[in-house]
Parts: C-alpha cells; sequence; structure tokens
C-alpha cells in the first residue's frame, strides 16, 4: 500500500495521499504525510459520511472529485476505506485518475491490502443510520434529499 | 554483500552503487523505481552488460537512469539478462552521459523552449548564408507568430529534430527568438501547443492493442465527444482524452495495459 500512496505522490502537483477507514481513522499515508494526521482523518471522515450518504440514498459512485479555489480533492471509495489524493488546482486529474485506477487495481488482487483493509471494516449502513447520526449527517443528508442529488 | 541491498538513490547515486557492485564484482539486477517509472541495470561479475528504461535499451537507457534524481533501488544477486546492450565501462558510460548532458544545455541556451516564437532577422549578419533544402521549409513558414512547437506540428517534425534544424540556422544568424511568457497562451488560445500527429499514431496503437481494429474510430469518437478534431485537440488534454478512451474498456486487465502504455507515454513526453 505504501508503495501505491508513493506512486500517487510522485505525480507532478500531488501532495500526498491517504487512506482512511469509514470512520476517518488514518490507516497509511505517504511519507513525509501530506498534512497533520488530525486534518487527514477529519477529512476522510467527511468525506465517508458523504460517501455513506449517497450509498444510503442510492446515489453511490465510485470516486468523488472536490474543486476548491487552490487545491483539488481526489476521494475513492475501497468499500473497506477511502483513498483520498490531495493535489494543488492546477494538477491534471484525469492523469491522477488513470493512475490511481492501476494502483487501485493492484490493491484490489493483493490478499495482503485487502487484509490490511479489512481489519478496520466499520460497516457504513451504521454511519448513516438516522439514529445514530449527529447534526452534521442529518444536514448533509436533507441537502442530499432536498437537491435530488 | 549484495544479498538484499536496497535503498534510496539520493543516499547512494547510481555511479556510486554501480562502482560498488563492480569492487564486488557482482552479478545481478540493479531494479531502479522513481515514482511509477522502472529501470533495469544488469552486471556481469562487476560489469554493466545491459540496461533497460521507459521502452528504451542500452547506453540511451542507462543515460536516462543516470539523471533520475531520487528514487529507490534493490540489487537482487544473481538475476541474468540474456540482453547485451553494453560494453563501455562505468567510466566511458557516464563521460557520455555528461557529454549528452552538456550537449542538451547548450541546445537549451539556444532553444530555451519550443513555446518561442521565432522570427526572421531583417538584415542577414554576413553577405552569404548557404542554407540547406530542409531548413529552407523551416525558414519558408517563419511568420513571427507561430511557435516553434507549433512549427513543428505543421511541418511534421518531431521537436527533438527541428530544435536541431533550429539551432544550426540560429547560429548562423538567421532568426531571432522571442520568448512567450507563461501567462501568454491563456489570453492566446491559437498558441496552445497540439497533441500532434505523433500522440494520435501512438495512441491509436495503443488502443488498437486493447480494443481491436476500430481503434481509429474510437479515438475519433472520443476527440469528438470533447469538441475537437485530430487537428485541433490541445496537449493539454491528452490525458483528459485517454482516461475517456480507458473508460470504454470494459476488461480490467486490457485497460489497466491501456492506462500503463498511455501514462508511460505521456511522462516521456513531459520529460
Amino acid at each position: 500500500m505504501e508503495q501505491g500512496l508513493t506512486q500517487l505522490s510522485a505525480i507532478p502537483h500531488v501532495g500526498g495521499a491517504f487512506i482512511c477507514d469509514n470512520r476517518g481513522d488514518v490507516i497509511v499515508s505517504s511519507s513525509p504525510a501530506v498534512l497533520a494526521t488530525v486534518t487527514m482523518s477529519a477529512m476522510g471522515r467527511e468525506v465517508g459520511r458523504i460517501v455513506a450518504a449517497l450509498e444510503a440514498s442510492g446515489r453511490a459512485g465510485s470516486r468523488l472529485d472536490f474543486t476548491y479555489s487552490n487545491w483539488r480533492l481526489l476521494a475513492v471509495d475501497l468499500d473497506d476505506g477511502i483513498l483520498l489524493v490531495v493535489c494543488t488546482a492546477d494538477v491534471d486529474m484525469s492523469f491522477v485518475r488513470m493512475n490511481a485506477d492501476i494502483v487501485l487495481t493492484g490493491w484490489r488482487q493483493d490478499g495482503t491490502v485487502q487484509k490490511r483493509l479489512q481489519r478496520h471494516r466499520v460497516e457504513r449502513h451504521e454511519l448513516v443510520n438516522r439514529s445514530a447520526a449527529d447534526a452534521a449527517v442529518r444536514t448533509a443528508w436533507r441537502a442530499i434529499e432536498a437537491n435530488g442529488h | 554483500m549484495a544479498e538484499g541491498l536496497s535503498g534510496s538513490l539520493a543516499q547512494i547515486p547510481l555511479a556510486d552503487l554501480l562502482r560498488m557492485l563492480g569492487a564486488g564484482a557482482q552479478t545481478g539486477r540493479l531494479r531502479l523505481t522513481s515514482g511509477l517509472d522502472v529501470g533495469d541495470v544488469f552486471v556481469d561479475r562487476g560489469d554493466i552488460v545491459h540496461a533497460e528504461s521507459d521502452g528504451t535499451m542500452g547506453d540511451s537507457a542507462f543515460g536516462r537512469l543516470l539523471t533520475w534524481p531520487n528514487g529507490t533501488f534493490m540489487f537482487e544477486p544473481g538475476i541474468t539478462s540474456i540482453d547485451r546492450t553494453i560494453e563501455k565501462p562505468l567510466d566511458v558510460l557516464m563521460a557520455e552521459s555528461a557529454k549528452a548532458a552538456s550537449e542538451r544545455e547548450a541546445i537549451r541556451r539556444v532553444i530555451p523552449s519550443t513555446d518561442a516564437i521565432p522570427r526572421l532577422v531583417r538584415e542577414l549578419p554576413m553577405d552569404a548564408i548557404t542554407v540547406e533544402a530542409g531548413d529552407w521549409r523551416i525558414l519558408a513558414r517563419m511568420d513571427g507568430r507561430t511557435s516553434i512547437a507549433n512549427l513543428a506540428f505543421e511541418l511534421g517534425f518531431e521537436e527533438p529534430e527541428m530544435v536541431r534544424h533550429l539551432v544550426r540556422l540560429k547560429n548562423a544568424g538567421l532568426f531571432e527568438l522571442e520568448i512567450v511568457q507563461s501567462a501568454a497562451p491563456a489570453r492566446e488560445p491559437a498558441q496552445r501547443q497540439l497533441a500532434g500527429p505523433q500522440f494520435f499514431q501512438a495512441l491509436i496503437g495503443a488502443v488498437a492493442d486493447a480494443m481491436g481494429p476500430l481503434a481509429e474510430v474510437i479515438v475519433d469518437d472520443a476527440v469528438e465527444g470533447m469538441g475537437f478534431t485530430r487537428a485541433t485537440l490541445p496537449r493539454d488534454a491528452v490525458s483528459s482524452l485517454c482516461e475517456r478512451i480507458a473508460a470504454e474498456i470494459r476488461d480490467d486487465t486490457h485497460r489497466i495495459r491501456f492506462q500503463q502504455t498511455i501514462l508511460s507515454m505521456l511522462r516521456s513526453r513531459a520529460a
């Protein structure tokens, strides 16, 4: 896994990459870490909630591309976790996505990687159970339902 | 000593590493990795006998590996190659590589960028100059508006070949260069660099390997879907085009192989 993250981090305009479980806990990060662990964890948790909410609303997607004024974030769903690639705004995202596809295919065929991810398995439906959802999740949920995305 | 030898090229440069293997009369494969790039150097009883990198072999592959500023290495003793593409000792290879780097630098001083726009001088610096027919084709197309990269595209030259011609013409004092600032292409879309016919030739080959004989149709459909033609597709849209085509390949193995080929091609174009 570390090698795959290193490969992604070597792409021009990519700052680094990391994998979180569905709760947002960082499983592994490129070295040196692109962000503080607490920041990566917060990002992973929020993206995990979005993925879970989309899945629960029947609009699941395997890839999310967040564009901000100064940077971009590619999030790829790994089922048992989420791969996050942190990039600057001028990145060639197609190039990054194709590289990520190659890395992910390797991971899918690697039993060690799968076991490592499964050790962190947190079922998504637990995260989107309405009774367990906090205010932020409920707000995000309502926004998704209201906008029909 | 070499069993399991591995480490970082930033800490032990390739040349030092090969000297160590040479001094120990080692035989085996030295695998180098830098990002997604992988290269191999084979040594036989301490002598370098073969190198591979990015689809090239021999001296050129070795020269390319020497330029990697960082990466990792792993020496695997006992692995040999049936190919013998290098016969020169390390010192000669190093000297040739340094000479090639020096020549590249000399060219860069004359032609700093293929985004630059060549413009014919108003007066010749001498009474008479002999111009070869191939060079005249280039001079005749210089209109003071077209960049070197676009001239190469229009004339069907590979950029390195074009640059070699231009170095000769520039040294003869036949044209001046206007260096275009990086912000200029954004203001002037006409100066955007194009993907070019060589790119499409390579792309169609890769698509044919992955998807069969309809490759040309698939590529043209994808280009059209992006609102371009082969003649107008800009260079900065090629990744997007390749990704669009890759999405059409349902078989994982074929898609990954296609993407690996394409990414390798894009990296070498960027280098």
